[in-house]
């Protein structure tokens, strides 16, 4: 089945975007009330506080100017983290299959790459107040020691963010390239049609391994915990996103319920072979699919303490090893 | 000219510091954290930012005022503060204490360690950012609460203790005492099915175990008390020396591992201890009166009182002239247990800093005793510079 580019398809590509945004925004309050707090037992807050109204609400909060180096640098890097959402969202678009280079597995990667390394460079322009404060020798006892770099909790952040591009993400990207290697096409209109002509990886050893891969892969990317190690409330609180108020905390805020949908957009198409189209039932299931994955993500989290690099690690490794294991099965 | 050499500390050495405001921590306190590649070298904590003055109001204040005070140092053990400022007058008047009165104290001491053990337990998860267990935890502190309510009138601050007993108000008849008694049994049930599932928990046992040691010899050295010296495997709590105590079977607990796992089950262990004093003191709870106000107010010299509460041994002294309190001194717990706090924390993952400090049960604004003011030259600030200062 082909898709060309029409008026028509253009304004659907855009009521596309608008319900991804509404349920984008919709997720963490989802998240909170529907999963988080039902398993704590609690009445949890309002489903539409935690992403839509922080959202919409923020936008109308006076801005903090950041204690940067290049404040309009810090300031712009939620707006390019959106802008490369979208251009993952446009590159699973069906329509946009006949751009090749725009719509394979390496632009996805180069994009995920772009948001992961807007991480490092938010966490090392951002020296916030929270690490600063209260410079004093301690007199009582008399200071251990004096006249170290004195180094922000946001450089941690950062410092975490750049080891988790070098290995954290690499489950992930192991699990893009398990499609490919069951279709031998990196291309997203090459590995629909397989799909479609062959059913699901997901139904396959491979894939479904994948699958199991790319859902690791997908919290890490998140930051969800366990493995939110760049914004851990026990050390660097907030993290990158530490000095971003106003509306740019409104872009992070939708930005990451934009990423979670376009991921689990990602999944249909690189696993269930199910593009999204608007008007039929393709479009249903992916709208499933993608809160499926939140909710699965919330579930766990609520279970799991954050990690420290003694589980980090190992988790990592175990699943890129068993990512490489189903990409062996996937050749075979 | 003088050869230029760089120092060790200036290259390799990074200082991170957290607070005096940060979300990991409950109070304002400062921490410095030395470290390197994120493993922290040393650590220093420097309190002082909440300090109320509490010793300095205290002084010249008719004593049942103060003893009243001393509920205000803390929200967590206020009835400890009480109850060892009333034991101090007590003791310096020579007040016989109705037997009821003891046993009524007994038992609200031993739901206020239940709250604060829980509290810690709490803590101690959301600070491993376990949301689940955190919110478990407290969900099950809700019942103590309720219960101290019931007792004193008010969730947090009870004032249970007066000189010669206990107020009329936390009298405890049979409505109470059954009440009391399905409290523990709930309490019981769900501490005994939380530990279940935590100790069983992989992941947190892997966050916790060999995190934070402090070794038996060094806690011993840093003069750690409380529940924090017992998780280190010291056999020492000061309920065995007080009268209150006499009459009451319980295990002083003890854990091995000196880590935060230890810490965490010392606390887990002693809340079935708790539960086992409270229902002891109820089956035996002697008739008779709780007040005796019989005393008469004397002159007396310095006196001093210890006290096991929640996170340790609690000091309370004064002297009492013309019925008013003069040269009041107060040292928490968490005073003596800071030096632990800083030891735990060598050697781990910044992660688990805040960690290794909430497993030794803090409680710095209650701490904070003297404040010293340094201008931006470290000279250090008198009096009357302050005052010409205030605008």
């Amino acid at each position: 089945m082909s898709y060309e580019i029409s008026f028509i398809s253009i304004l659907e590509v855009i009521i596309t975007l608008i319900i991804a945004l509404f349920i984008g925004v919709l997720i963490p309050g989802i998240e909170r009330k529907y999963v988080q707090a039902r398993i704590q037992q609690r009445i949890g807050p309002p489903v539409t506080s935690s992403g839509l109204w922080a959202s919409i609400k923020f936008l109308y909060k006076e801005n903090i100017e950041p204690n940067s180096p290049a404040p309009g640098l810090y300031k712009a890097m939620p707006i390019l983290c959106f802008i490369v959402v979208l251009a993952i969202f446009l590159a699973v678009m069906p329509y946009n299959y006949q751009f090749m280079a725009f719509s394979s597995l390496i632009a996805i990667v180069g994009f995920l790459k772009v948001e992961e390394i807007a991480y490092v460079l938010m966490g090392s322009l951002s020296k916030s107040v929270m690490s600063v404060n209260l410079r004093f020798p301690d007199h009582a006892k008399g200071s251990i020691r004096q006249g170290l770099l004195v180094s922000s909790i946001e450089d941690i952040s950062s410092s975490r963010s750049l080891r988790m591009i070098i290995f954290g993400s690499f489950p992930l990207y192991l699990a893009l390239f398990i499609p490919a290697v069951l279709s031998k096409s990196i291309y997203l209109s090459d590995i629909v049609a397989y799909q479609q002509a062959h059913g699901p990886f997901l139904f396959t050893l491979a894939g479904l391994i994948g699958a199991v891969i790319f859902f690791i892969g997908y919290m890490i990317i998140l930051n969800e915990y366990p493995f939110s190690i760049i914004k851990a409330k026990s050390d660097v609180i907030e993290g990158p996103y530490m000095e971003l108020a106003s509306k740019y905390r409104s872009f992070v805020y939708v930005t990451r319920g934009f990423l979670i949908f376009t991921l689990g957009l990602v999944f249909c198409v690189l696993f269930l072979g199910v593009p999204p189209v608007l008007v039929s039932w393709k479009f249903i299931l992916c709208v499933i699919v993608s809160l499926i994955l939140p909710v699965i993500m919330a579930a766990i989290s609520a279970f799991s303490p954050i990690f420290t690099n003694k589980q980090l690690y190992p988790t990592v490794l175990t699943s890129s090893a068993i990512g490489v294991l189903a990409m062996v099965i996937a050749l075979f | 000219m003088e050869e230029k050499k760089a120092k060790k500390q200036e290259i390799i050495e990074t200082e991170i510091q957290m607070g005096t405001v940060h979300p990991a921590a409950l109070e304002p306190y400062r921490v410095r954290f030395f470290v390197e590649d994120e493993i922290i070298k040393d650590a220093e904590i420097t309190i002082g930012v909440n300090h109320r003055g509490i010793e300095r109001i205290m002084e010249g204040l008719p004593v049942e005022k103060a003893n009243m005070l001393t509920e205000k140092i803390c929200g967590i053990c206020s009835n400890s503060h009480t109850w060892n400022s009333v034991r101090t007058a007590e003791k310096g008047l020579g007040v016989e204490i109705p037997d009821r009165a003891l046993y009524i104290r007994v038992i609200v001491g031993e739901l206020e360690r239940l709250h604060s053990h829980l509290l810690y337990l709490g803590h101690g998860c959301e600070t491993l950012a376990h949301e689940t267990f955190s919110m478990r935890v407290f969900y099950i502190r809700e019942t103590i609460m309720d219960l101290l309510g019931m007792i004193g009138g008010n969730r947090v601050q009870y004032g249970c203790s007066i000189i010669g007993g206990v107020r009329p108000r936390c009298e405890l008849d049979d409505n109470r005492i059954r009440r009391i008694l399905d409290g523990m049994d709930t309490v019981e049930k769900n501490v005994a099915d939380f530990a279940d599932r935590f100790i069983k928990d992989s992941i947190v046992a892997s966050r916790i175990s060999g995190t934070g040691y402090i070794p038996q010899e060094q806690a011993l050295k840093l003069a750690v008390s409380g529940p924090t010296l017992r998780a280190t495997g010291v056999k020492r709590d000061l309920r065995t020396d007080m009268f209150e105590y006499d009459n009451f079977d319980y295990e002083v607990i003890t854990q091995d591992t000196c880590d935060v796992k230890a810490q965490l089950l010392m606390r887990v262990l002693e809340i079935f201890e708790s539960i086992k004093i409270i229902r002891q003191a109820i089956r035996d709870l002697p008739e008779g009166k709780i007040t005796d106000r019989s005393w008469e107010m004397v002159d007396t010299g310095i006196i001093e009182s210890y006290i096991e509460v929640p996170r340790g041994t609690l000091y309370h002294s004064y002297a009492i002239e013309d019925g008013r309190v003069r040269h009041s001194i107060v040292r928490t717990p968490s005073m003596t247990n800071i030096g632990a706090m800083q030891y735990a924390c060598i050697d781990n993952h910044i992660t688990d800093g805040q960690l290794c400090i909430v497993q030794c049960d803090p409680c710095f604004t209650c701490s904070d005793r003297a404040i010293e003011v340094y201008d931006t030259n470290n000279n250090k600030l008198d009096k009357s510079i302050l005052q010409s200062n205030i605008h």
